[in-house]
């Protein structure tokens, strides 16, 4: 085996290597995050996180309108009506089980990464 | 210096080298080739709130376009089939369940054909289901609607059985789009959600979108999944909001695909007093909440069909359903007793 047998393998082995980057960057962006919306303990509304523009939402709330505003992957609550407003001033989350907790408005908001969700939905 | 003595000592022809670094090169094309060509489907998702439920819609689809057309149209039926059954409400240029369980001239009055369509349904499952399934018991749900909202007592035996104009016979209909009004009160809160969700069936199939999961509350709509799984639909747990129902050891979950799985339980709209449970789904002969079993799901092809049926056999006892299910072909149900037992029709095991 001389010097070029070298070069003919790591030639070979470099260009695996960049195909096997090619694939793993093609399979990078199946991640979806989504954003659970409970009140008085039940799922309301599930939110899709992976967006380009800025979206408003409006769920209703013990004390009336919640407004939740929805930008690349974070979620935040804008307006709502209670005594200290914790939970507008609270901002973005965006991370994997971070969560908004409105508690006069019985509002609870979760963040989920469903890749290793164990069901798709559940029958009430 | 040990690695290169090594090489040199090596019997491994160089051909045999070169040829497994290629197949290596040709195996990862081919990965990569398949990957482009296999479309990119999205979610597409949208939580409605109609007919006293949240309806939350999933469609996966590589066409975008197709995506939020099939959504509003979705949202569109939805909203008409919440419109015409609506009991508590009137809107603008139609008549609809509250104009005409609110019509106290006997008259006939003209309805539009899809709601003359639920009322027909309506009254051909009043027979098939022996009496069980009334459409035309709107003042007892009212009554019971009543103690509800104001959570104190429940109504006499006296209340009750006074109660007037309860009979199928009273809901008359002429000419695909005519009912008689005056001597009715109108309920079809157990068949509108799944027989709008049937709408939505019809309409998906038509445009050929074949991957979705609808829940409309106690009516589960799924197609096929994007990948070669099925979907996995878990059971709630009628007394812990807050798990699946357990079949022994492990959760209840069932593995559908292009099916309709319908539930009804007594854990919806319910209230207590003296520590008994009172819900929503009445017994027309005791007039009281049924009292069989604490949930029953049912796998059918047809939302309209699953949530007729899941009612009717909510209001059987568990032994009656059983044979009652088997004039229906392809069929699956689950029922969950009051006494926490599972009883499974034999075919579920197919989709566990």
């Amino acid at each position: 085996m001389n010097k070029n047998d070298i070069k003919l393998i790591i030639i070979i082995l470099i260009i695996a290597i960049m195909i096997l980057i090619v694939i793993a960057i093609s399979d990078n962006n199946k991640n979806t995050k989504k954003a659970l919306i409970y009140y008085d303990n039940n799922l309301i509304k599930t939110i899709d996180l992976n967006v380009e523009e800025t979206q408003e939402y409006t769920v209703e709330g013990y004390n009336g309108e919640v407004k939740i505003i929805v930008e690349n992957g974070k979620i935040k609550v804008d307006e709502e009506n209670s005594p200290l407003h914790l939970c507008s001033k609270q901002g973005f989350i965006e991370k994997n089980y971070e969560s908004i907790v409105c508690l006069p408005n019985k509002i609870i908001i979760k963040i989920t990464s469903d890749s290793q969700e164990q069901y798709d939905t559940i029958i009430r | 210096m040990a690695k290169k003595r090594k090489f040199k000592k090596g019997v491994l022809p160089k051909l045999l080298i070169l040829l497994i670094g290629f197949l290596i090169i040709i195996f990862l094309i081919i990965c990569l080739l398949k990957k482009i060509s296999t479309p990119k489907y999205k979610e597409y998702t949208k939580s409605l709130n109609y007919m006293d439920t949240v309806i939350d819609i999933k469609l996966y689809t590589t066409n975008e376009k197709q995506a939020n057309t099939a959504l509003e149209e979705i949202e569109k039926i939805y909203k008409h089939y919440h419109e015409l059954t609506d009991r508590y409400n009137a809107y603008d240029g139609i008549n609809n369940i509250y104009t005409i369980n609110t019509t106290q001239e006997v008259k006939k009055l003209e309805i539009e054909r899809d709601l003359y369509n639920i009322l027909d349904y309506g009254i051909n499952w009043y027979y098939k289901s022996n009496g069980l399934l009334d459409i035309n018991v709107g003042n007892l749900t009212n009554l019971w609607k009543q103690y509800r909202d104001n959570n104190n007592g429940i109504p006499s035996n006296d209340e009750l059985f006074k109660i007037s104009g309860l009979d199928i016979k009273n809901i008359v209909l002429y000419d695909d789009n005519q009912i008689l009004t005056g001597n009715v009160n109108i309920d079809l809160g157990a068949l509108a959600k799944g027989y709008a969700t049937e709408v939505v069936h019809h309409y998906l199939n038509s445009i050929g979108l074949d991957n979705y999961l609808i829940n409309a509350g106690g009516t589960v709509l799924a197609g096929k999944n994007i990948d070669s799984q099925k979907f996995k639909v878990g059971i709630q747990d009628p007394d812990n909001s807050a798990s699946i129902l357990k079949d022994g050891n492990k959760d209840l979950t069932l593995k559908v695909s292009n099916k309709v799985i319908t539930s009804s339980g007594g854990y919806e709209r319910f209230y207590e007093y003296d520590g008994v449970r009172y819900h929503h789904i009445i017994d027309p002969n005791t007039k009281m909440p049924a009292n069989n079993m604490k949930s029953v799901s049912v796998i059918t092809d047809n939302a309209m069909l699953g949530d007729a049926l899941s009612t009717t056999l909510f209001l059987m006892s568990i032994e009656t359903g059983q044979e009652f299910v088997k004039q229906f072909d392809g069929v699956e149900v689950i029922w969950y007793s009051n006494d926490n037992e599972i009883i499974k029709t034999p075919g579920i095991s197919k989709y566990e």
